[in-house]
């Protein structure tokens, strides 16, 4: 809601006939302590799961953060009680079932443990439900027709939101393969609050949220999405993170840091891990603009 | 309670006693009203006395006044700044009632006129922490795109400042935006602008004067703790038809004021609107076809002088901001107040103000489909806050020296935190998050006492909030501070039963002595409670952010202020100087778990944290009233922090709106009869700023990092700017009066910084980047043709 208001914002600034700027500056600020970042998010696809622990670097350091490799990484399915060993490679952990087999199940509980150097982390993620993407749809528009005026085609997904209870769900967009990554959303339902709606088409601002503004499609392109599933704990992270990353604006936020649900298993340790652990059920759905 | 009423009773017996040994001279009152002899608009402030004695007073809010005298013959003199002073001998035989009218002086006659204006200077006045603006002292400044703001002016005194230009709202000594009681014609205001921050909503058109209290706050004040804003409307002319208005590159505005029946009745009708979308539509193609982007407010007021001892005042605003974003995105929100007031004037020293006033805030936000689109749905969401208010209040004056100010005040609140509705298809689905209720009531009084050299204003405010039923409580389980709370169980009350209530004693005290014929020291204590919130935890509070009762969960917050000062009026009055200390502490200031859910939340009572505040500082100011060049210089050093456990490692941390140094310099000169210029320099100390010295790699996004978990620990670069503006008047007509003002804002553009941000470059997602937001950038040229007819 508030990414409406700085819409708003936008255009006020921007019809009043005073244009807000923005510039790149340099801050001359201390770097930072460093901590070990987990980065693990486990998903029913069949085949390799990976996670990667990296430190923090400082904010404008360039190049990816150094990825720590000394961990011992197990993954537990609590449900059924088997475990999985993930093994450094390549400056990631990973475990491979084989190409048909998939580590996450649809409601089943994991557990993930990382040692390292001496302490002890874990933390728990459950696999929820997620819907089917019904369909991705496409618009051309034309320069002067775009609210960003960018000549392209605008895509939307169509999905509806599983009927009971409260679901939360993760939407990725990518161009073309999966390591192009164009946009990110995250539902309650249908749209963004518990309560409101249930099983309904997810609503606008939320479907459309696959195409970037800024860089719409093109022929021939194709258009990636992802629909995972979350926990409620999982989307709180998430919308957290979200908004440390869209923090500008008349209503920008303080900086508030991200927290971490990989705890350390000695209370008593001053020793910390950041990043998350996240478990989902995923959907994929593609589509080349023609 | 049993202790606050007892010693409420020994406090009216104590004031009772003093006032009958002064009663024993033969005395006579004089009283009346003062207005101005062209419009009829009555006239605050004025200063009434006998010359070259200390003896006086002033006009009430009404233009009432009322001076009890020893019998006998006495020159009285009748006098207000930029009016011709009278001066009459009145025998005092009998009690008299003497209304007078006052003319509007030549510009050449200001000097002597304002020689006169006794009893209203600085040093004369009782109160500290109070700054008075008239709309003629408003209009000197350089606007903003052409338009005198209200809200923009209070900015330029000692003790103001914002988190930022277009924030929507203010923050008086060290204060929270929520804090500032902002009333117009006695009704509380919610929502004080327009366009999210850029412009208030007070139509300076049907604006009379705007009293700010900072500190030391007189008994009849209550329910916000930093500071007191209190706005007057016109009453509109009662002596012939009027016509003002404005036309502007932003907006427009007309304003018609005339008597119903002459010198018994008038009405003033002032409206606005923004026409930004009607200029953007040519543009608007696309996606962006059916933006909607516009302001109006309309403000009316009529008022009956029914007889000699009772007028009545109706009062109502209306204003909407409207945004609408390709049929698909449809928000509008907006005030509506409403105030009737009676004036009673039970004898020549017992006046009564009865207020009763309606208030209301809403917002609505709505999602739709594509009107192409097969399947039709909406998310609709509307929210609303609503006040029902009664307030009498009564001045009793006594005698020359003694004034005392009673009543009561009493509140009914219903939020309605807000209503979901979502259609898909044919299917309805409505969610509503409970309504809340409260009563929140006042009783208090205060006596002024004037005794030589010496004055003190001191009286008690009792204050009482009852968070009530038809609702449910919410009760949460203690965890770690910082962090939500859990929900243990809920309640339902039924209508009318007690949730929670809190009860405070406010003392109030404020004393003056008198150096000399030119200066004099003042010292203030003042302790205030706050029963309600806004709650919001961005940088400037968006239209969404609500306002909620303190409940079970939520305490009221206190706030205890001693303020000092040294107040110097030059001879012959060629300018006046004033310098002031204060020291505030504040305990239950509302805060925020870090990513707190507000939006539509009803278990947002577990993400609220309650922060102990402190604020300091010096506020100094020059003003200089007559001359050619007239104008003011403030300066404010000041410190505002706060504690709360579970942020910024539970110390203490600079708050987001302080400023260590705050500089305004407002100038303005009249070249010649038609001409005039207006200069405006502001220098802030940069806002305190939370920075990331980290980053997180994640799923493909660098997430910004704070590793001294410390807030606002760095700041942003200084804040300064100046603005400039030519009056010109055009031929003056019998009739028709215009004038071009022609502005500049920000003239020599500086990129001002807003807030500091981080992101990944758009272009090379390898490079990260700090990136400064100035929300005004450039150079902004206004442009306004005002009128009168």
């Amino acid at each position: 809601m508030k990414r409406i208001i700085n819409i708003f914002a936008i255009l006020v600034t921007a019809a009043a006939g005073f244009t807000s700027c923005e510039d790149v500056i340099d801050l001359d600020i201390p770097n930072g302590k460093t901590f070990a970042v987990v980065d693990a998010w486990i998903t029913n696809e069949a085949g390799k799961q990976s996670i990667r622990i990296t430190e923090s670097v400082p904010y404008t350091a360039t190049g990816a953060a150094p990825a720590i490799s000394d961990a011992v990484v197990v993954l537990t399915d609590l449900t059924d009680n088997k475990t999985y060993p993930f093994t450094f490679a390549n400056g990631v952990y990973s475990h491979d079932p084989g190409l048909d087999k998939s580590i996450g199940v649809l409601n089943h509980a994991y557990k993930l443990r990382i040692e390292l150097k001496t302490e002890v982390f874990e933390a728990i993620d459950t696999i929820k439900r997620v819907p089917e993407i019904d369909s991705i749809s496409y618009e051309f528009k034309t320069e002067e027709n775009s609210a960003s005026n960018e000549e392209g085609y605008y895509a939307r997904f169509w999905g509806r939101d599983l009927a009971g209870a409260s679901d939360y769900y993760w939407v990725r967009s990518y161009r073309n393969t999966k390591e192009n990554r164009v946009g990110d959303a995250f539902a309650v339902d249908g749209s963004y609050q518990e309560y409101v709606s249930d099983s309904a088409i997810f609503i606008v601002p939320i479907s459309e949220s696959i195409t970037d503004w800024d860089k719409p499609f093109q022929l021939n392109e194709t258009v990636i999405v992802r629909l995972a599933s979350l926990t409620k704990s999982s989307h709180t992270f998430l919308t957290h993170v979200e908004s440390q990353l869209n923090n500008g604006g008349l209503f920008a936020k303080i900086l508030e840091n991200v927290k971490s649900n990989i705890k350390n298993t000695n209370a008593s340790s001053e020793t910390r891990v950041l990043g998350w652990f996240g478990t989902s059920a995923v959907k994929f759905k593609e589509r080349v603009i023609r | 309670m049993k202790t606050t009423a007892n010693t409420l009773m020994l406090i009216c017996l104590l004031m009772l006693t003093t006032f009958s040994l002064m009663a024993q001279q033969q005395r006579y009152t004089v009283s009346g009203y003062v207005k101005d002899e062209h419009s009829g608009e009555s006239l605050i402030g004025i200063s009434i006395g006998k010359p070259g004695t200390s003896v006086g007073t002033v006009t009430n809010e009404y233009g009432f006044y009322s001076l009890t005298l020893p019998a006998g013959s006495h020159e009285i003199q009748y006098s207000y700044m930029g009016y011709k002073p009278i001066k009459m001998t009145i025998d005092l035989t009998s009690n008299k009632r003497q209304d007078i009218k006052l003319a509007q002086a030549d510009r050449q006659l200001n000097e002597v006129v304002i020689t006169s204006k006794q009893q209203e200077k600085n040093i004369n006045t009782l109160n500290t922490s109070l700054n008075k603006l008239d709309i003629a002292e408003m209009k000197k400044l350089p606007t903003f795109m052409g338009e005198v703001d209200v809200l923009r002016a209070i900015q330029t005194l000692p003790g103001v400042n914002t988190v930022g230009e277009g924030a929507a709202s203010f923050n008086v000594r060290g204060g929270a935006g929520d804090e500032n009681l902002i009333l117009m014609d006695e009704a509380p205001v919610y929502n004080s602008t327009h366009m999210l921050g850029f412009f208030s909503v007070f139509n300076p058109d049907a604006v009379k004067n705007i009293n700010l209290i900072k500190g030391g706050f007189p008994a009849e004040y209550g329910g916000r703790t930093a500071s007191v804003l209190d706005i007057r409307m016109k009453d509109g002319n009662n002596q012939k038809l009027g016509l003002t208005g404005g036309i502007g590159n932003i907006f427009s505005r007309l304003a018609v004021e005339g008597p119903i029946q002459k010198d018994k009745s008038s009405f003033i009708i002032a409206g606005r609107r923004s026409y930004m979308d009607v200029m953007m539509k040519p543009f608007m193609k696309g996606d962006m076809k059916d933006t909607k982007l516009y302001f109006y407010d309309l403000t009316a007021k009529v008022n009956f002088n029914l007889n000699k001892n009772n007028s009545l005042f109706v009062s109502g605003y209306f204003g909407r901001d409207v945004f609408g974003f390709g049929g698909q995105v449809n928000m509008n929100w907006g005030n509506t107040t409403t105030s009737v007031r009676w004036n009673h004037i039970f004898n020549n020293r017992l006046f009564m103000n009865l207020t009763t006033y309606y208030t209301k805030y809403d917002y609505s936000l709505e999602f739709k489909s594509k009107e192409t689109d097969v399947a039709k749905q909406s998310y609709k969401w509307t929210s609303n806050i609503i006040n029902y208010g009664i307030k009498p209040a009564f001045t009793y004056y006594i005698n020359s020296n003694n004034t005392l100010h009673f009543g009561v005040q009493s509140v009914l609140y219903t939020f309605k935190p807000g209503k979901g509705t979502a259609t898909d298809g044919e299917t309805t689905n409505e969610t509503v998050l409970k309504d809340k209720n409260a009563l929140e009531g006042a009783v208090y009084l205060d006596h002024e006492l004037k005794a030589g050299k010496f004055g003190v204003q001191y009286g008690v405010r009792l204050s009482g909030f009852q968070f009530r039923g038809k609702g449910t409580a919410y009760y949460y389980a203690d965890t770690t501070a910082g962090i939500r709370k859990r929900l243990d169980h809920t309640q339902e009350f039924a209508a009318g039963k007690t949730i929670a209530d809190y009860y405070f004693l406010e003392p109030r005290i404020s004393a003056k002595y008198k150096l000399n014929a030119t200066s004099a020291v003042k010292a203030a204590y003042s302790r205030s409670a706050q029963y309600m919130h806004q709650l919001s935890n961005t940088a400037s509070p968006t239209p969404v952010d609500i306002w909620t009762p303190v409940t079970n969960n939520v305490k009221p917050q206190l706030t205890d202020q001693v303020t000092a000062g040294y107040f110097y009026n030059a001879p012959g009055d060629k300018f006046e100087l004033s310098a002031e200390v204060f020291y505030k502490t504040m305990k239950d200031q509302l805060d925020f778990i870090d990513n707190s859910d507000l939006d539509l939340n009803e278990f947002i009572e577990a993400d609220l944290l309650a922060s102990t505040g402190r604020a300091y500082g010096l506020e100094l100011y020059v003003k200089k009233d007559i001359g050619n060049t007239t104008g003011w210089v403030s300066y404010t050093l000041s410190r505002s922090e706060r504690k709360t456990p579970g942020i910024s490692q539970s110390e203490w941390f600079i708050n987001r709106y302080d400023r260590t140094h705050n500089v305004n310099v407002v100038v303005s000169h009249e070249f010649t009869k038609r001409i005039s210029m207006g200069a405006n320099w502001v220098f802030a100390s940069g806002t305190p700023a939370t920075f990331a010295d980290a980053r997180l790699e994640f799923q493909d996004w660098d997430i910004p990092y704070n590793t001294t978990e410390k807030r606002n620990n760095y700041r942003l670069k200084p804040f300064h700017r100046l603005d400039l503006s030519v009056t010109w008047k055009g031929k003056q007509l019998k009739r028709w009066k215009g004038e071009w003002v022609f502005s500049l804002y920000n003239v020599y553009a500086r990129r001002n910084a807003y807030t500091v941000y981080f992101r990944q470059n758009e272009d090379d997602p390898n490079k990260k980047e700090a990136v400064r937001l100035s929300i005004i950038g450039s150079i902004i040229p206004g442009i306004t043709y005002n009128f009168k007819f």
